[in-house]
């Protein structure tokens, strides 16, 4: 029997036909909802990903006002530029397109950022009130897995969670979210490594299996209880062994592990095409808290 | 075969002899480690701790001062206070005793400690940093239950961790702690919640169980497997019916685990002993960078 597709464009598209309402609602109260966007230098993948954003908050009614500084702006400027959109109370949110060149302190800049517009959730003040289940900004991957599991009714009290990641752009954020003592959390949660002695005795026990290493059909069926509901946030750029072209894989060896479990992602077609739109829901709670 | 009994007591005396030369070379610059408790109200168990807090600040030879507010302070004085004791350049640890009254905002008082001398942690954005692998002051108890491990020959590089509670001044802090990729870290962490219903199998799973529920003796032998490292962080206060007085346990029923057990720590003597002795280590760190910052 063959697992539940967890389609992560549907519910991307879902969600934001549910931020259009919000906003006008917004919008009515005298609060137009914006977002700033630095980007540093023509790299071309940062490139794409902010004209990816500026279109879903066009899409979604969003004020999206991007800032291209060159790739020569000095560390002063960039901050400076960070304080103005920070003072700017027309600006809810404030992102910056990452990696920044290497001149360049990024570790300085996201601390910059005030937390109340810090959306991506990467200042530590966000990451320790959430840690500690303070209302705060969380990263987008894990606020997109949280939404993928709840939406999709999967329980998650009491659940044994399995997490292959120990950074703090998927594990950390994912475990603070599903560690809380509330609703549509209070999972029992476990932080594993690539490198973990016996990884296959934890992926086995999961109810829930989370999995971002980057390596091609790391999770293999003999590593998946049955039933278990299966999240790929991998990307893996390989040559596909019929057609000889190149394509993007997940970390999960997907055709055998769809037969053992009971839900999986896709990929693509899984997390990815979430994430803009969790940054845009993130945006949109900004604006509203400036209400109260 | 009964377990190792973890001699906290003989660990934090180690750790206050280390901390003994620190606060000697110190003191020959000019500098006193100077910790100040901010208490509102008069609430017993706080004035308890306090003074434990000042023995052994006296033991070690760091100066302490409490700062005492009504318990009707407001907001304004108290945000104020802390303030205060941010600017003045000879107090290099702030402590700042919670619960607090109901009519005060906890979060805004706990944002302002300065991060620099935040020496419990209690800063939101201490936990932040903490998660990060930033450098930070870690809360006293699970600083205490890391170094008690690693002291004890039970380092938790490498080994599978099963911590029962998500507390924010223990369950939470000791996972973030553990998964860093540092010494005395690097381990495979599970945070559970008390409510599962069958904790026992995933408390069976560790090689180093954490027991910080605060439940009388709630883990009993059947839920530990045979050579388990049991740290019990529980403190709880049961009527003894042999005195008909109070006395401390643990959340682990300790004779029965320690037939079991690898090693086990006991309570009271086991990491109760070297919180305390940890959050000295901290002022102590403190007063060295702020001292060093000025030059």
């Amino acid at each position: 029997m063959s697992a539940t597709i967890l389609d992560g464009r549907k519910i991307s598209a879902e969600i934001r036909e549910e931020l259009k309402g919000e906003v006008s609602r917004l919008k009515e109260k005298g609060v137009t909802p914006a977002l700033a966007g630095i980007l540093v230098g023509e790299d071309p993948g940062s490139t794409t990903y902010v004209g990816l954003k500026s279109k879903a908050c066009e899409e979604v009614g969003v004020k999206e006002a991007m800032v291209r500084l060159p790739e020569t702006v000095t560390e002063q400027e960039l901050l400076s530029t960070i304080e103005r959109l920070n003072s700017d109370p027309s600006i809810h949110a404030i992102f910056i397109q990452l990696p920044l060149p290497k001149h360049l302190s990024e570790e300085k800049a996201l601390a910059a950022i005030v937390p109340e517009k810090d959306v991506d959730g990467f200042h530590a003040m966000n990451v320790g009130r959430a840690w500690l289940g303070q209302p705060a900004f969380v990263p987008a991957v894990a606020l997109a897995i949280h939404e993928m599991l709840v939406r999709g009714g999967y329980d998650l009290q009491y659940k044994d969670v399995v997490i292959v990641n120990v950074d703090s752009m998927v594990g950390q954020p994912l475990a603070s979210v599903l560690v809380q003592n509330k609703e549509n959390a209070r999972a029992n949660v476990t932080l594993c490594y690539p490198t973990t002695p016996d990884l296959a005795s934890h992926t086995r026990r999961a109810d829930i299996l989370v999995v971002s290493v980057n390596e091609p059909k790391f999770i293999t069926a003999d590593m998946v209880k049955d039933g278990a509901v299966v999240i790929d946030f991998g990307s893996n750029f390989v040559e596909d062994p019929v057609t000889k072209r190149r394509k993007t894989v997940g970390d999960v060896d997907f055709e055998p592990v769809k037969e053992k479990a009971g839900a999986i992602t896709p990929v693509p077609g899984g997390v990815g095409p979430m994430l803009v739109t969790m940054l845009l829901v993130s945006t949109v709670r900004a604006a509203e808290l400036t209400l109260s | 075969m009964p377990a190792e009994v973890i001699d906290g007591r003989k660990i934090a005396a180690e750790i206050q002899a280390e901390l003994k030369e620190r606060i000697s070379s110190l003191k020959e610059k000019g500098v006193n480690p100077k910790l100040v408790a901010i208490l509102v109200g008069e609430d017993p168990a706080s004035l308890s701790y306090l003074r434990g807090i000042a023995r052994t600040c006296g033991e070690v030879g760091v100066l302490t001062d409490t700062a005492r507010l009504a318990e009707n302070v407001t907001q304004r004085e108290l945000i104020e206070k802390i303030e205060e004791l941010n600017r003045d350049s000879e107090v290099h640890g702030i402590l700042l005793f919670l619960p607090l009254p109901r009519h005060l905002n906890t979060l805004e008082a706990e944002s302002a400690i300065s991060p620099d001398k935040d020496v419990d942690g209690t800063n939101p954005i201490s936990a932040g940093k903490l998660l990060l692998g930033e450098e930070t002051f870690f809360p006293s108890t699970p600083y205490g239950v890391q170094e008690l491990l690693v002291r004890s020959g039970h380092n938790p590089d490498g080994k599978h961790v099963v911590i029962v509670g998500r507390s924010n001044i223990v369950g939470k802090p000791l996972m973030g702690m553990f998964i860093q990729k540092q010494k005395g870290a690097n381990a495979t962490v599970t945070v559970c919640h008390t409510g599962t219903t069958n904790l026992a199998a995933m408390t069976r799973q560790a090689d180093i169980l954490v027991a910080a529920m605060g439940r009388a003796k709630a883990i009993t032998a059947d839920m530990v497997s045979e050579g388990t490292i049991v740290v019990d962080v529980g403190v709880n206060f049961i009527p003894d019916p042999a005195t008909g007085r109070n006395k401390q346990v643990g959340d682990v029923d300790f004779e029965a685990v320690k037939e079991k057990a690898g090693a086990i720590t006991p309570v009271p003597g086991g990491t109760g002993a070297v919180t305390s002795i940890m959050l000295m280590v901290n002022t102590v760190r403190a007063a060295e960078s702020l001292s060093k910052s000025r030059g």
